[in-house]
């Protein structure tokens, strides 16, 4: 569990990853406060796995690759530790396995659950060995204004993955 | 095989004989093929199986070198390492508020104004923190900065694109929020670390407005104005505290260049307020205002072109993105336009605003101001003739002046034709319990007009009125029910101040130029404003104020010819000697009879 837990304190951090044509994946991790401005930003250059590991990864080569390999990098190298982690890609809440700050991915379904903590206006789901974040989340909930919207950082990140691609390639 | 056969009696008998019919082949000795009969041999070995099994090649999961590029942002400083211990989790279950209700994330998303970095910010650092700025509409969302009023979309665009520059000239239309955009993103830029230390420089009849507008939008902030005795002047331009200075120009330019040197204070962000009034860049205003100290620049006026082009070069090495001196040409004066400036029209973006309707009241004078003003203007011509080459601009203004005047009520008799139709408008206004703002270039006409408009309890705001009491007289005004006219100059009254409270506007005379009369105008049809405002200016048919429109409007099309876009407010080309000249018919008399006098032959 994470360990800035003060009542009125929830910074949540937004990670993200986007393919580099031909690089391999780039990722990004926003740490946000709980109304959504910056506190830092980090991200890594592109990853590439190599024939091996794709084979050998199979379809575990996504979660290891996004969620422990560049999740964990980023989570590991950023100052200001978030309280929680908010992804959008499933794959990437194998994260959870590899931290001890809850880890969730928006709900894009079209009937979410209802069992399913809600953040922002946004339903979350956890990784299923970590259910149990849930309630971590639920009594945090209330601190993140009702109008947020928790995809809209993440696409903050997409959008300076973009830029941080287009500034490296020109180098 | 062959065969012969005999019978018993000894008859033919069958003979048998045995003929070989297989073939021998012969095999090449290649050695394989007696291999091939050969009976495989089968040798057993021992394996001990007690080897553990060898894997070549061998593969280890092994993590994949990253490396990071971070940034981290100002108002993440506080939660660094240094800052205080977190405390142990609060477990205890919490419902979600109602407003976190999952029920509008399918909902269409509210529309969302992204700070963009600017064209000059060159480092990834400097572009990531301009792009990982959340919306402004979360931002102002009334967590952490609270707005009085929602922006209008255009106002939030504004508000970014200032946020995220360097060299700003924010040129809406008067009336459109350049006060409210400005304050907001003065305090963005606080809130985000990016800026300390602030001087606003306005006109000195806007400094009530921009202090009452920061209360409004911007109550935290601490804001001081330079006023007072020259000692204390000096303790406040140096005051190392103050988040936001307000000056007015004259104390800008008065008071900075006798700070010495090193005391001369400087500033992360330097505002000036109806900046045309740096147009000229040789001007003791302008220069003062370019030696100022400041890391940002950001001009703000609805009319960056007064009379030519060429003043926006001014504006433009205000906020640095010339270099000293340069002198741009319209081509690159357009590109730099595109990339510095930001003009927005009321057309453009308040589609929903009540109509600003105009008309040209066409009066004819009375019988003595007709008298009057014939005898003036065959007097002035007949004297202007007689100057000859020696005559000059200035003998030409005065003369235009003392007609105008007489248009505006005969000073022997006080008829008025004007009075006449105003006050019947007035009554008509002051039955629905309107208000109406009336602009006049002289303070002369406005005392005598109050004096001749009791009924609609006229109060007078002009530059004889004492700063300290204007803002009195604006409040009266506006909460004054009896109070149904301000009378004001041109000079004072017409830029920065919020009227909108107010559906008339009347223009008793007209001033040299459209632009003024578009700003007098627009402290009633501006933001905030409910209904139509009707305007209405007075014309003298066939006097020197019809003269006076003619040319204002020709030179207005031709503007709008030139620039190609519309913008009428921009349509703001002053008179200049040769049209001035040219409102009258002046020939000097000579020995080879009349012929015209002008100001290029003019002494």
């Amino acid at each position: 569990m994470p360990e800035n837990t003060s009542s009125e304190q929830l910074r949540i951090g937004f990670l993200a990853a986007l393919e580099a044509e031909g690089r391999g994946y780039v990722g990004g991790l926003l740490v946000t406060s709980r109304t959504g401005r910056p506190l830092e930003f980090q991200c890594t250059t592109p990853v590439r796995p190599d024939r091996t590991q794709e084979i050998l990864y199979g379809r575990a080569l996504r979660p290891w690759l996004l969620g422990e390999l560049i999740g964990g990098t980023l989570l590991d190298r950023v100052s200001i530790k978030p309280d929680l982690v908010i992804v959008r890609d499933p794959d990437m809440l194998e994260l959870r396995n590899h931290t001890e700050i809850p880890v969730a991915c928006l709900d894009d379904s079209d009937s979410p659950d209802a069992a399913t903590p809600s953040v922002g206006g946004r339903r979350l789901y956890f990784h299923r060995d970590h259910t149990s974040d849930s309630d971590f989340v639920s009594s945090r909930a209330h601190l993140v204004p009702g109008q947020a919207d928790l995809e809209e950082p993440l696409e903050r990140v997409q959008e300076a993955l973009t830029e941080t691609i287009r500034t490296v390639l020109a180098r | 095989m062959t065969a012969s056969a005999t019978g018993h009696d000894g008859a033919d008998s069958i003979d048998c004989r045995r003929i070989d019919l297989s073939v021998s082949i012969s095999a090449i000795a290649t050695g394989f093929n007696p291999a091939l009969q050969r009976v495989p041999s089968v040798d057993t070995v021992s394996c001990p199986l007690d080897i553990r099994p060898d894997f070549v090649p061998s593969w280890k999961p092994r993590r994949l070198p990253i490396r990071c590029i971070g940034l981290t942002l100002p108002d993440g400083a506080e939660f660094l390492p240094s800052a205080p211990p977190a405390q142990r989790p609060d477990r205890s279950r919490t419902r979600p508020d109602r407003h976190c209700s999952g029920e509008k994330q399918q909902a269409s998303r509210p529309k969302r104004t992204r700070v963009k970095p600017p064209p000059g910010a060159v480092s990834l650092q400097d572009r990531l923190f301009y792009l990982l700025q959340p919306p402004l509409e979360t931002w102002l969302a009334g967590q952490e900065l609270i707005m009085p009023f929602e922006p209008f979309p255009y106002q939030y665009e504004g508000i970014a694109w200032l946020f995220a520059r360097h060299s700003a000239l924010l040129a809406d239309e008067m009336g459109l929020g350049k006060t409210m955009q400005t304050i907001t993103g003065i305090r963005l830029l606080l809130r985000a670390g990016q800026v300390r230390r602030v001087l606003l420089i306005c006109p000195k009849p806007l400094i009530p407005n921009w202090q009452r507008e920061f209360r409004l939008w911007a109550e935290e902030l601490p804001v001081v104005t330079v006023e007072g005795t020259s000692a204390r002047r000096r303790l406040l331009w140096t005051m190392p505290g103050a988040s936001i200075l307000i000056a007015n120009y004259e104390l800008m330019t008065r008071d900075l260049p006798d700070i010495p040197e090193e005391e001369r204070p400087s500033f992360d962000l330097l505002v000036l307020d109806e900046a045309q009034r740096i147009k000229n860049r040789d001007s003791r205003t302008a220069q003062v205002a370019r030696s100022i100290s400041r890391r940002r620049s950001w001009a703000l006026t609805g009319t960056p072109i007064e009379n030519r082009p060429e003043e926006l070069a001014s504006l433009f090495e205000f906020i640095n993105v010339i270099p000293r001196r340069a002198a741009p040409d319209l081509r690159q004066l357009a590109k730099l336009a595109d990339e510095h400036i930001l003009r927005r029209t009321k057309d453009l973006v308040m589609t929903d605003m009540p109509p600003r309707i105009d008309r040209d009241a066409e009066l004819s004078l009375t019988d003595a101001q007709e008298a009057a003003y014939r005898t003036a203007e065959k007097e002035g011509v007949i004297q202007l003739n007689e100057l000859g080459d020696a005559i000059t601009v200035q003998h030409v203004f005065e003369l235009v002046l003392r007609l105008k005047q007489i248009t505006n009520f005969d000073p022997l008799t006080g008829e008025s034709t004007k009075l006449e139709r105003l006050t019947a408008d007035m009554n008509e206004i002051a039955a629905c319990g309107g208000k109406a703002i009336l602009f006049s270039q002289w303070t002369r006409t406005l005392d005598w007009l109050a004096e001749r408009l009791q009924p609609f309890g006229p109060l007078i705001y002009h530059g004889g009125v004492p700063t300290r009491q204007r803002e009195p007289i604006l409040e009266r005004f506006r909460n004054d029910p009896q109070a149904h006219l301000l009378l004001m100059s041109y000079g004072t009254g017409a830029v920065g101040l919020n009227l909108q409270f107010a559906g008339y506007v009347f223009l008793f005379d007209r001033w040299w130029n459209p632009a003024v009369e578009d700003q007098a105008i627009n402290r009633a049809h501006r933001i905030g404003q409910k209904n139509p405002v009707i305007v209405t200016r007075f014309i003298c048919a066939g006097t020197i104020e019809e003269r006076i429109d003619r040319v204002l409007r020709e030179k207005r099309e031709l503007f709008e010819t030139i620039l190609g876009d519309g913008e009428e407010s921009s349509a703001s080309l002053t008179l200049n000697a040769d049209e001035i000249f040219g409102l009258f018919d002046l020939k000097a008399r000579g020995q080879n009879g009349a012929r015209p006098i002008g100001p290029s032959r003019a002494a």
